[in-house]
This record gives C-alpha cells, sequence and structure tokens, in this order.
C-alpha cells in the first residue's frame, strides 16, 4: 500500500493499486480464484481418496473408490432401486418441517408478544429443549404405532423448537420504536403483526428456519436407521449389514445433497421473503 | 502556500467505487497541499467524499487516481480519530490510550508513563482503570484523543471527532482541542459538518462540492494565533460564517 522512496527526505505514497487501476479485471480474477478453489477443494480431496482406494493405502471394501460409489448411485438411480427411498425420506422431512415450522411459528408469535404466555409455557419449553428428539422416538412410536407417524412426528418436534427460539426471541427484540410508531397510528393487533412484528422478524426466523432444514435431514436420517423399512437412512444401515459399503455410501451422498438442496431452497425463499435484509451468506451452526 | 517541502500533497486525487458500469465517483479531482505544523479544516455536505479523503491519507485506502504523498520520517505517521470513538470497550482506559505504543512496541513502562501523562492532560488520570462503557460521550472522546496523541503522530486524522456530542460539550471539546493542538503544532486534518468548529479550529478552512467533493473555497480565517474560543464572539467570525454558509448551502441543497 505505501512505500519510502528513498532520498534526502522519505516520502510516503498513497498511489492507486491494481484493484483501482483494473477493477473489472481484478474483481474477475478475485472471483475466478475463489469459484476454483471452492471447487478444488472437495474435487482434491476425492482425487485423494480415489487414489488411496486403487493404491490400496485403504481397503476399498470398506471405503469403495469415489469412482466406484458414482457408477453403483448411478445404475441403482437408472433402475429405478434408489427413488423409493429417497422419496420416503424427503416426504418425512417436507411434513415433518411444515407441520414443525408453522407450530413453531405460531407459538414464538405469541410467545414473544405476549408475557403471559411466554411466562406460562417457557421453562417447559427450555426444559424439553435439552431433551434429545431422537429419545423421544419411543414414546412417538407407542403414540402413533408403526409407520410414517412418529417419523414425522420427530423431524416436527425437532423443527419445531429451532423456529419456535428464533421467533420468540426475534417478536422479543422488534425495536420499542417500531411497535411505538404502529401503537400511536391505533394499529390493531392483526395490523400490528402483518406490518410490524411479521416482516420485523421475518430475516432471524428465516435464519432459524434455515438451521431447523438442515437438522431435519440429520434427525430423519437417525430415526430411519432405528425404525422404518424404508428411506435413506434404513438404505445406510440395512447396506452396511449386509456388508454393501457402496450402496452405503451412495446413501450417504444422498443424505449430504438433500440437506444441502433442502437448507438451500429455504434460504432462497428466505431472500425472495425479507429482500430489504442483508444477505445471509453465513452457515451459523446446524 | 509556496512551500517547497508541504507536510501531505494531492495530485489530481479522485476515488471510485463499484465497478462499471455501476460506478459512484466520490472524490475529486483534488489537489491538496498542507504545510508542516497546519491545522486544515475541511468542510463539505454529507456524501461529499471527505472522509474518502481522509482514508485515502490515512491508507486504510487507496485512490483511483492520482497521487497523495506525505513527508515523513516514519512508516506510520498517521493516527486517526474517528466519529464513533473507535475505542476499544474491553481495555481500560489506560490500555486504550497505550494501545498506539503497544502495537510500536514501546516498552511497557515507557507506555505507562507516556499513557497516564496524556491522560493528565485530558483530566482522565482518576479514570485511567475505568472501561470506556462507563464513561461519558465526552470523556470518551477524550481517550479516543489522548489515544492518537500518545504515539505523537506526524500526521492527526479527525473524522467529525465531535459529531456525537451535545453542542454544549461539543464547544468545551473544541476548546481543548484548540489549546492541545496549538502547543503540539501536530499536522492536522480535520473534517467537520460545523462551520463554527471550522473557523475556530483552523489554520485554513477548506469547503467542498456536493459528490464527486473538490475543494470549490479557501478561506484563512482572521484570527492570529494562539487563539481562544472567545473568538466566536466577534464579528468577523459571524461573517466568515456567513460567508462559508452561503457557499455550502448551494452544495448542501439537492439540485
Amino acid at each position: 500500500m505505501t512505500t519510502i522512496a528513498p532520498g534526502r527526505e522519505s516520502t510516503l505514497v498513497r498511489r492507486p493499486g491494481p484493484e483501482e487501476l483494473h477493477p473489472v479485471r481484478t474483481h474477475r480474477r478475485r472471483r475466478a480464484l475463489e469459484l476454483s478453489l471452492a471447487a478444488a477443494v472437495p474435487v482434491l480431496l476425492v482425487l485423494l481418496w480415489q487414489l488411496a482406494a486403487t493404491q490400496a493405502w485403504i481397503d476399498d471394501r470398506v471405503y469403495p473408490a469415489p469412482s466406484t460409489i458414482l457408477a453403483d448411485g448411478w445404475d441403482r438411480a437408472a433402475a429405478g432401486d434408489l427413488w423409493p427411498d429417497v422419496w420416503a425420506t424427503l416426504k418425512r422431512v417436507l411434513a415433518g418441517y411444515a407441520l414443525g415450522t408453522a407450530a413453531g411459528y405460531v407459538l414464538g408469535l405469541l410467545m414473544g408478544s405476549l408475557s403471559l404466555v411466554r411466562a406460562a409455557f417457557e421453562p417447559l419449553l427450555d426444559a424439553l429443549y435439552v431433551v434429545p428428539k431422537l429419545a423421544l422416538l419411543p414414546i412417538f412410536l407407542n403414540m402413533f404405532g408403526l409407520g410414517e407417524g412418529p417419523q414425522v412426528a420427530l423431524v416436527a418436534t425437532t423443527v419445531f423448537f429451532f423456529v419456535w427460539i428464533s421467533t420468540m426471541s426475534a417478536v422479543i427484540a422488534v425495536p420499542s420504536g417500531h411497535r411505538d410508531a404502529g401503537r400511536v397510528f391505533g394499529a390493531s393487533p392483526w395490523q400490528m403483526f402483518r406490518h410490524v412484528l411479521l416482516p420485523a422478524s421475518l430475516p432471524s426466523v428465516l435464519v432459524g428456519a434455515r438451521i431447523a432444514a438442515g437438522v431435519a435431514v440429520l434427525v430423519i436420517v437417525a430415526s430411519e436407521q432405528i425404525a422404518a423399512t424404508n428411506g435413506l437412512g434404513h438404505l445406510i444401515f440395512d447396506s452396511r449389514a449386509l456388508f454393501q459399503n457402496d450402496v452405503m455410501f451412495v446413501g450417504i451422498v444422498c443424505v449430504a445433497v438433500l440437506g444441502v438442496l433442502f437448507s438451500e431452497l429455504v434460504r432462497l425463499a428466505g431472500r425472495l421473503l425479507t429482500p430489504w435484509a442483508p444477505k445471509d451468506r453465513g452457515r451459523e451452526q446446524s | 502556500m509556496g512551500d517547497p517541502h508541504p507536510k501531505l500533497h494531492a495530485t489530481d486525487l479522485t476515488r471510485t467505487f463499484g465497478r462499471p458500469p455501476r460506478t459512484v465517483d466520490a472524490l475529486g479531482p483534488l489537489d491538496l497541499t498542507v504545510a508542516a505544523g497546519e491545522f486544515v479544516c475541511l468542510v463539505g455536505p454529507s456524501g461529499c467524499g471527505k472522509s474518502t479523503l481522509l482514508r485515502i491519507a490515512a491508507g486504510l485506502l487507496r485512490p483511483s487516481t492520482g497521487l497523495l504523498e506525505i513527508r515523513t520520517t516514519s512508516r506510520r505517521p498517521a493516527a486517526m480519530i474517528f466519529q464513533d470513538y473507535g475505542i476499544y470497550d474491553w481495555k481500560p482506559v489506560r490500555a486504550n490510550v497505550r494501545f498506539g505504543l503497544d502495537v510500536q512496541r514501546v516498552p511497557r513502562r515507557e507506555a505507562n508513563a507516556r499513557a497516564d501523562a496524556w491522560l493528565t492532560r485530558m483530566g482522565l488520570a482518576d479514570f485511567a482503570d475505568a472501561y470506556p462503557a462507563t464513561l461519558s460521550g465526552g470523556m470518551r472522546q477524550r481517550v479516543a484523543i489522548a489515544r492518537a496523541l500518545a504515539v505523537e503522530p506526524e500526521l492527526l486524522l479527525m473524522d467529525e471527532p465531535f459529531a456525537a456530542l451535545d453542542a454544549q460539550l461539543r464547544t468545551i471539546l473544541q476548546d481543548e482541542l484548540l489549546e492541545l493542538t496549538q502547543s503540539t503544532r501536530t499536522t492536522t486534518l480535520f473534517i467537520t459538518h460545523s462551520l463554527e468548529e471550522a473557523i475556530v479550529l483552523g489554520d485554513r478552512v477548506l469547503v467542498m462540492s456536493a459528490r464527486p467533493g473538490r475543494i470549490i473555497a479557501e478561506h484563512v480565517p482572521p484570527f492570529p494565533r494562539p487563539r481562544t474560543g472567545d473568538i466566536r464572539a466577534t464579528a468577523e467570525f459571524t461573517a466568515l460564517k456567513s460567508e462559508l454558509w452561503d457557499l455550502l448551502r448551494k452544495e448542501a441543497a439537492p439540485a
């Protein structure tokens, strides 16, 4: 940025750098570098894995080569063996996510805006929040029997807590100036919700919803391993039991892709719903 | 300014933000010469690139075209005072004032002595161990000034340092800064919205145009140094202020 020219009196010079002299070119190069890094790191790791498998550094019966996984996944997809499991998992995730988000949002909104409702439910929900949701699966199995019920209920419960907490804290955090302005104009509770609380809380609610999307996939895979006869989680565990490790990895890759697609979809929806909010690029937690 | 060796010299300086085709010309072209020991005030409408100029001088930003040269004996000649204090909430007052010295690896004993000397000078000696959050706005800004001056900068850059203070406190801090800079004679670039502030403090007052900021007028307040805040009550002061306001109003009003 600065140079000291030699001489009797040194002079510090602030002059344009490459970014100022060639803004378009510098930006293009920067973008290209970022994109190639984003692609190169996973590609390199997969290549390393491939190399390790073909060179027999690792046992390719336990850790099949990426090429084997890809070929196997392709065959199963083409033969139609894969889709029933993907579809089963997707259905459970979507149903549970919709139920959990709706319930979490309504309760979060009520508890955020009415302090009595908050006083009534907060300690109870805080206690339930820390219970690992998978530990509730036996209860759901007793309640709903085998089939889709327990799976959907488990996803819904998990999602509920994420959305509830982020909605409640978002509504509480709405600046009082926003509420006051609405109150002075005489806004009814519905108008207050429609014009102030909903838009003001939406950005952080959507962050919670996006984290919940990732966790929903995480939970469904775990629960399918325990109590389901299909789905990707079942596929992963079942094929391991049958020592079909390549199929197991196909299942794992499918789960990863599903999770990324789902959480990106929620983020895209969020971007469209809140055009005023700063872009949420981070993956805060998951 | 016939000085053959100015402290700071800007030639044909411009700064553009964004990439084509959506670019904003923020500054210039601007030529500026500041002599050693001079206190130059820049006034101009919001968004006219005053802060951009200061950030270029500080080395936080590069110009898009042109050059800015600083004659100096050190690699980091400048200290900057920001509008929102820029002091750290997690450091006690003494450690905040010492920050620049710590960065320059001045021995702890000497750094503490210099920090304490500045705290005494700013009337903050009793608060050396307090955290900034417990101080008032005026005291926090005094800490920021002490931090900047503790490194004995060759060039002091002040970006609307008193803008967040109430009017009474502003006047008090202006007088304090006036007294301080008349004894240290540090070369200073001072940015402000307040014409009064500029006239009280400045050896020269430069008026900048609306964006992209260029210098459209230069005034030398007719008050010999050392001066005090009492000049606010003189007729010359009022006359110069209204003259500057006439210039600035044309730039500040939306076209």
